[in-house]
């Protein structure tokens, strides 16, 4: 086992090559590679080309990748060489700007801007180190988000702040949790109650006529709009395994927004 | 102006902000979130077209996150992203949320029915649900077309 978590298994592992990288390294890198994609909710067939595409350029004759939701399999060739390696996946999410650094990190690779050592290192640095949008934005964007879903379902403009609110303190509540490292269903439905809960009290409050909407507005935040999709592309471009896994893992999420929606529901529309 | 430009400039409007705000809620890079704002818009005033030319929501929704597609792929040598995050971003709107929790809602409905009430909240629970897996599948469909057609080309 390796000491980044990735096992190694296989034959004949490559030995170095005077022109550059060992097989073994190659793999390693496109393991990391595949894995960052797979985390920051790229579709498979992407990770497959990316890979590829990086490997033809290190000197593989050929690239086999197998992506699963919580493992990668790569198995290089390059003449009578060969190199069968696992990397784990963890948790999934969307990050595109993640996205966007690892695939210009491959395309540097695959141009020799970058040596194989250094790529690893900037890889492995890369959840770290990519940029992203202050936290009170981000709640901000997710309650506009919600409260514009709103409208566009038939909500009234007084239960435009109250989604507003409720949204945006759902999402605070969603990332100090996960941060955390709380389960991902339990905090799904943490979230969906509370963010159901203060948009229906206040949207009551403001004397909206469309409670329901607003309630149910304000936990979209919490549909895996991403991995839906990517579901599709997956199952389309022909991996059934990958789309039945993201696929069970998406109905246990909204199970979970629909029993914390629910829930406010009772609390505040009994007797409406 | 008349109450179906007014519909369609409504939807397409709050559309672009829901694209935006899930743009940065996925850490979109900022030089593409205008573009997903835009492609949010587009998404949401063809759906709605459609649907004004009494089409259902799960063809309405193909022909719209077809139409972002098309236009990202169309563009995409302009840009410096490969992928299809803008058309992904932008379809997001379309996603049916609220019917897959309503669907879900009249299944637990289901258990508490009193006798009579069975069917309705079965029949309900069952459509929603089928227009959910409709609405996705043609989602799906439609921004995958465009990728499978014209394939893109590995940065040389």
């Amino acid at each position: 086992m390796r000491s980044n978590g990735i096992p190694e298994s296989g034959s004949r592992l490559g030995s170095p090559c005077a022109a550059g990288p060992s097989l073994s390294d190659v793999a390693r890198l496109s393991l990391s590679i595949g894995r960052l994609l797979m985390e920051f909710g790229e579709s498979a067939r992407m990770i497959n080309e990316e890979i590829a595409a990086l490997a033809h350029r290190l000197g593989c004759d050929s690239a086999e990748v197998y992506c699963q939701h919580a493992a990668i399999i790569v198995t290089l060739r390059r003449g009578e060489e060969f190199c069968v390696q696992m990397g784990k996946v963890g948790e999934h999410g969307v990050n595109l700007r993640g996205l966007e650094a690892v695939r210009d990190l491959a395309r540097r690779v695959s141009h020799g801007g970058l040596d194989y050592s250094a790529a690893q290192t900037e890889l492995d640095n890369t959840p770290g180190t990519t940029s992203s949008y202050p936290v009170w934005l981000v709640c901000l964007c997710t309650g506009l988000a919600c409260s514009a879903f709103g409208r566009l379902l038939g909500a009234d403009w007084l239960a435009f702040f109250p989604v507003l609110v409720g949204s945006a303190a759902g999402q605070w509540i969603r990332r100090a949790m996960l941060v955390r490292k709380k389960n991902l269903f339990i905090t799904t439905g943490v979230v969906s109650f509370v963010s159901a809960l203060l948009a229906g009290v206040g949207a009551r409050l403001a004397g909206s006529s469309r409670l329901e909407i607003a309630m149910a507005s304000a936990v979209l935040l919490l549909v895996p709009g991403v991995a839906v999709l990517n579901i599709q592309t997956d199952v389309i471009e022909g991996k059934p395994n990958l789309a039945a896994a993201r696929g069970l893992r998406v109905i246990y999420i909204l199970l979970f927004m629909t029993l914390g929606l629910i829930a406010a529901q009772r609390l505040i529309l009994q007797g409406i | 102006m008349n109450s179906f430009w007014i519909h369609i400039i409504h939807q397409a409007i709050f559309g672009g902000i829901a694209s935006a705000g899930f743009g940065i809620l996925f850490n979109c890079p900022p030089r593409i979130i205008l573009y997903c704002m835009g492609s949010g818009a587009m998404a949401l005033a063809i759906r709605t077209a459609c649907q004004s030319a009494n089409l259902n929501l799960p063809e309405s929704s193909f022909f719209a996150a077809l139409a972002v597609a098309t236009a990202e792929r169309v563009l995409q040598p302009f840009q410096q992203t490969r992928g299809s995050i803008i058309a992904l971003v932008g379809s997001i709107p379309m996603v049916p949320g609220r019917t897959t929790a309503k669907g879900l809602t009249n299944f637990f409905e289901l258990l508490q029915a009193r006798p009579g009430e069975e069917i309705a909240a079965a029949t309900n629970g069952m459509r929603n649900l089928l227009e959910v897996i409709l609405t996705l599948a043609a989602i799906g469909t439609a921004l995958a077309i465009p990728q499978l057609i014209y394939p893109e080309k590995q940065a040389e």
